[in-house]
């Protein structure tokens, strides 16, 4: 009992010694007129499927969410958002020439055809990236 | 009889499951990796409409043409070697009067596909691209276009030249002609590779170990930036992306731009012929392929590679090699110079 009490003392100073560790929970400022959006010109359906699905990790308009404020799910969600928006970032289509324009809009169709985003973990807490075969019809329109 | 037939059953079986034995069935590589890709077109076009022959032939003249230099000892071809694939292997390039430039000379070939030219995009194609380096004080180094102009009319057979390739113009010596030329001559720079084929649907065209290290290339994430036409040469990426590059002397695209949002960006280079094109990145201090996977990795996509990752990815790269157009980039006979063209003087 002293040991499992002494045990549950070490876990809760380690998790409290944990919330000093804090990520950096970033949205940089960016230009609307150099996003997605303004740039390759989706259908208004397609934005609405990215706002609602895509761009907490693909973009600079994260919504961070509660438990991203303690740790260690802070570090893991901080993470998975700098991994997003390094791999396709849609405030940030100013990067993109034509053809690599063509290649993200394929990749984000093939994506989510083949269930790969969004990921398996990360639809349970938000239910609301969940796609229906219409949202990926919109997402694939033109492909 | 039953024998015999019952014989020649087995022989042939066996036969069978050797010829099965010794040719594993090839690894096919799942399409969807691929869909990012594409062959190489036959030529580069351009947006501005079609090029002609006269054009091109022009612009072979004036890209080995060292009279448009100051000490008339350098021409396009002094740094962007054609007959080595396109670059002179060295970190920077040495310009007038051995000056050193502050990036790596980028290789020509597959260069006019890219989405827009230089290290930091500041020309919108080759055409304009052409123009820079011949006024660039450490390259080539005419102090005007003026002067550029004036050298070409005093070869009595450019006037003759420009007229053919821009029978429309009134004037057809003007420098944005000269960049046009250039321009026209560089869309014929292609270098078709075994990749091409592959992309064709060759199987045979890439060894196993080369569509391993393909599969190896695309898991590690290089195609998030090295895809198209070009693998690469059709998106600006920051150097650092995942772990901060130290070396921020040269802040890239923010040189151009002036704008925070752009330090440190550069286009993505384009990775046909990389074997052939070192050394690596803006500032050519990687030597060997070999060490910028490995500095891709690391920086670029915050991934230690192992050894085995790296030189599987390499063996990949290597397809990408392809033909240097021989016949085309044959250096022409150039015109004579007349009685006006200026001589270099020991003091250039």
């Amino acid at each position: 009992m002293k040991t499992l009490k002494l045990a549950l003392l070490v876990l809760a100073v380690m998790f409290l010694a944990a919330q000093f560790v804090q990520p950096a929970r970033t949205n940089p400022p960016s230009d609307p007129a150099h996003s997605f959006q303004a740039i390759a010109k989706p259908t208004a359906e397609a934005v609405a499927v990215l706002d609602r699905a895509c761009q907490d990790c693909h973009s600079n308009r994260t919504a961070w969410p509660w438990y991203s404020r303690v740790a260690p799910a802070s570090w893991l969600v901080a993470r998975d958002v700098n991994n997003g928006r390094r791999k396709l970032n849609f405030s940030e289509w100013r990067l993109y020439g034509e053809e690599m324009t063509r290649i993200k809009k394929g990749e984000i169709c093939e994506q989510v055809k083949t269930g790969k985003m969004p990921p398996a973990f990360y639809t349970p807490l938000h239910r609301e990236a969940r796609l229906s075969p219409d949202d990926i019809r919109v997402l694939c329109a033109g492909q | 009889m039953r024998n015999t037939f019952i014989s020649v059953l087995i022989v042939a079986s066996l036969m069978l499951l050797a010829a099965g034995c010794s040719q594993a069935p090839p690894a096919a590589v799942d399409a969807a990796k691929l869909k990012m890709f594409s062959p190489l077109p036959a030529s580069m076009t351009s947006k501005d409409g079609g090029i002609s022959a006269d054009q091109v032939a022009l612009g072979r003249m004036l890209y080995y043409d060292t009279r448009l230099s100051k000490n008339q000892k350098l021409s396009c071809n002094s740094c962007h070697d054609l007959s080595k694939f396109g670059v002179d292997n060295d970190p920077t390039s040495e310009g007038h009067k051995g000056q050193l430039g502050d990036r790596n000379s980028p290789t020509v070939y597959n260069a006019a596909g890219h989405f827009v030219q230089f290290w930091d995009g500041r020309a919108k194609d080759v055409e304009e691209q052409a123009k820079g380096p011949v006024l660039n004080p450490v390259e080539m180094a005419m102090a005007s276009e003026k002067d550029v102009i004036a050298v070409l009319k005093s070869i009595p057979e450019y006037p003759a030249a420009f007229k053919k390739a821009f029978p429309n113009d009134k004037d057809p010596v003007t420098y944005d002609n000269f960049g046009k030329a250039v321009g026209a001559f560089e869309r014929g720079l292609v270098t078709p590779s075994r990749w091409d084929k592959f992309l064709a649907g060759d199987q045979s065209a890439l060894t196993e170990a080369e569509k391993a290290g393909f599969v190896a290339f695309s898991d590690a994430g290089c195609p998030t930036c090295h895809a198209g036409t070009y693998l690469g040469g059709n998106m600006f990426q920051k150097l650092g992306l995942a772990k901060p590059w130290t070396d921020t002397s040269d802040p890239g695209r923010a040189k151009v731009t002036k704008s925070e949002a752009d330090h440190m960006m550069f286009k993505v280079p384009g990775l046909r012929n990389i074997e052939k094109t070192g050394p690596y990145l803006h500032n050519g201090k990687t030597a060997s392929l070999a060490e910028v996977i490995g500095v891709m990795g690391e920086y670029q996509l915050g991934a230690k590679l192992t050894p085995q990752e790296t030189a599987s990815i390499e063996t990949f790269l290597k397809a990408l090699t392809g033909t240097i157009p021989e016949e085309y980039i044959k250096p022409p006979a150039l015109p004579k110079s007349g009685p006006k063209t200026p001589k270099p003087t020991e003091t250039d």
